[in-house]
């Protein structure tokens, strides 16, 4: 047919590796991206304590984003790439509404950008979302789904809430060697 | 069985096959054919591949060939283009903050203000129903613009566009400000403009609630603006410092000329609801609220009030509606805008004008 088409040519994005692995997490300095969100602090507050105690040896470093828009001011993106470059790998949280999910991928992306592996922890209703947005972005960037609500910031409820289990899929995230399409050249979208 | 469109240009073929790529609003659209997108093409003097703005995650570009395509589909005619391209360009400027409300879980929405002399030019409405399902330029732009935004940015329910509930008025809150009907200044001169500028102003709201002030008095007009705006329609400076949340009373002419009459202006008006706005601070819903907003209230006196709206600066106020009546509107709370963007006209405007008239 001869029509014009509605949609955006787009920007022919770069599809970018992610950063390799690292083998183990034990004696590494972890960096916990808080962007913002309410939720973010109280899970990876249990994050980190479940880290601590299956790796003793293991040290933390903390980012926080104040308001999870400002995200998008090149300061802020710039400061999330300098702080990732001190860290050998890093966790960041929360993607539990539409911005703050998108904004989550950019923050996990210049996380990348720092040559350190990043996954982002996300609501389960998030999945698609988190993963259509860091495609875009260029990446497609590693996430753990956890049964941590959107809003929650009851921290023992989360501590029950965050398992054995989702701890060993947030350590997988980081450890599990990248895969044919992770190690990809850069082609275009 | 699903149907093979591949060479069908039918309203219904083009329609289904648009829908299936998530290139609509789900109602049907007229088929964006190289003849129509030419003839829509005539609304303007910029290039056809120029890039109008940059929208979304990725920053896509929309081109203004691009827009004329979505033009085509929601029923606009070429003397749109104008407020079209204005109104790309509010959504492309970050203070309109629409790369956050047209994907947040909030269910937020487009709302649009035209003034100035384009709204006789292309028969946008601003009197007796204007917001409701009865005027083309009305709800053709309002539909351009919001499916030219969802095949830009590439938003789909579920996957970039989480609203919880969606929202009723995101392809359809266009208002023409009833200049005529108000002794006070427009909306667009507020914003900085001259008054015989024309303009589109764009927010991103979430709720719309009317109400019949319950008397015929300037005070009944007032209180009803107070008791009408839940407590969800805060505003203030957002946290983080980068927004404002703004809420946009829209009132018709038998209430304007009741406050006028008792020597009110817009101004006045705004400065009394944000003074007379406190709540008891149990009643107050955080929304995405500055920092601290109750720093200072919570247990220091039992049944504490706080103010709901921060101050006049975070109120608009617009004139909309008919002399049918007597009818008020709150419209909020938006997180990002307001922005207003002038509206430019094509070499042989008014020859276009008289072609297409704001009947056709």
């Amino acid at each position: 047919m001869g029509l014009v088409t509605p949609s955006s040519t787009g920007n022919d994005t770069d599809q970018k590796p992610l950063t390799p692995r690292v083998d183990s997490l034990d004696g590494t300095h972890i960096g916990l991206y808080d962007n913002g969100k309410p939720a973010a602090e109280p899970l990876l507050t249990a994050v980190q304590e479940m880290l601590a105690e299956r790796y003793p040896d293991a040290t933390f470093e903390w980012y926080h984003v104040e308001h999870l828009n400002q995200i998008k001011n090149d300061e802020e993106q710039a400061a999330v790439t300098e702080w990732a470059e001190d860290v050998d790998v890093a966790i960041g949280a929360i993607g539990d509404c539409g911005s703050c999910t998108k904004f989550l991928t950019w923050g996990i992306e210049f996380i990348e950008d720092a040559g350190t592996p990043g996954v982002g922890l996300i609501d389960e209703g998030f999945e698609l979302d988190y993963q259509s947005n860091a495609v875009e972005r260029g990446r497609p960037l590693r996430y753990k789904k956890t049964p941590v609500r959107c809003e929650t910031t009851d921290l023992e409820r989360v501590r029950d809430e965050v398992t054995d289990d989702v701890l060993d899929g947030i350590i997988d995230e980081l450890t599990r060697p990248l895969n044919d399409k992770e190690r990809a050249d850069p082609v275009a979208q | 069985m699903v149907r093979d469109d591949a060479d069908d240009e039918s309203i219904a073929a083009v329609s289904r096959t648009l829908y299936r790529q998530g290139m609509t609003d789900g109602l049907p659209v007229i088929p964006p054919t190289e003849e129509r997108v030419e003839e829509m093409l005539r609304g303007t003097d910029t290039p056809d591949d120029a890039v109008i703005g940059r929208l979304g995650n990725d920053d896509n570009p929309i081109t203004v060939a691009g827009l004329a395509s979505n033009a085509v589909m929601a029923g606009c005619l070429p003397t749109h283009m104008p407020v079209l391209e204005a109104g790309v360009r509010a959504l492309a400027d970050p203070d309109s903050n629409s790369i956050q409300f047209s994907v947040s879980t909030g269910g937020w929405a487009y709302q649009w203000i035209v003034n100035g002399p384009v709204r006789g030019d292309v028969g946008i409405a601003g009197g007796t129903g204007a917001y409701g399902p009865n005027y083309r330029a009305n709800r053709a732009i309002a539909r351009a613009l919001g499916i030219a935004y969802r095949n830009t940015a590439k938003i789909h329910p579920g996957e970039k566009d989480m609203g919880v509930m969606g929202n009723p008025f995101k392809f359809s809150l266009l208002l023409g400000e009833h200049e005529e009907a108000s002794p006070w200044e427009p909306y667009h001169v507020t914003a900085g403009y001259d008054e015989g500028d024309s303009t589109i102003s764009l927010s991103g709201p979430n709720s719309f609630v009317q109400w019949e002030p319950a008397a015929a008095e300037a005070e009944a007009v007032l209180r009803g603006m107070l008791a009408n705006t839940p407590p969800a329609m805060v505003s203030g400076e957002q946290q983080g410092g980068d927004f404002d949340q703004t809420i946009t009373y829209v009132l018709c002419p038998a209430s304007i000329d009741l406050l006028a009459d008792a020597g009110l202006s817009k101004r006045d008006v705004k400065r009394y609801v944000a003074d007379n706005s406190a709540i008891p601070v149990d009643e107050f819903q955080k929304g995405v609220l500055w920092e601290g907003a109750l720093e200072g209230y919570h247990g220091r006196v039992e049944n504490a009030q706080v103010p709901q709206i921060r101050g006049p600066e975070y109120v608009r106020v617009v004139a909309g509606g008919g002399r049918t009546g007597r009818c008020d509107a709150v419209i909020g709370p938006s997180i990002g805008g307001p922005v207003t963007e002038p509206i430019d006209y094509p070499d042989g405007w008014s020859a276009l004008v008289a072609e297409y008239g704001p009947t056709e």
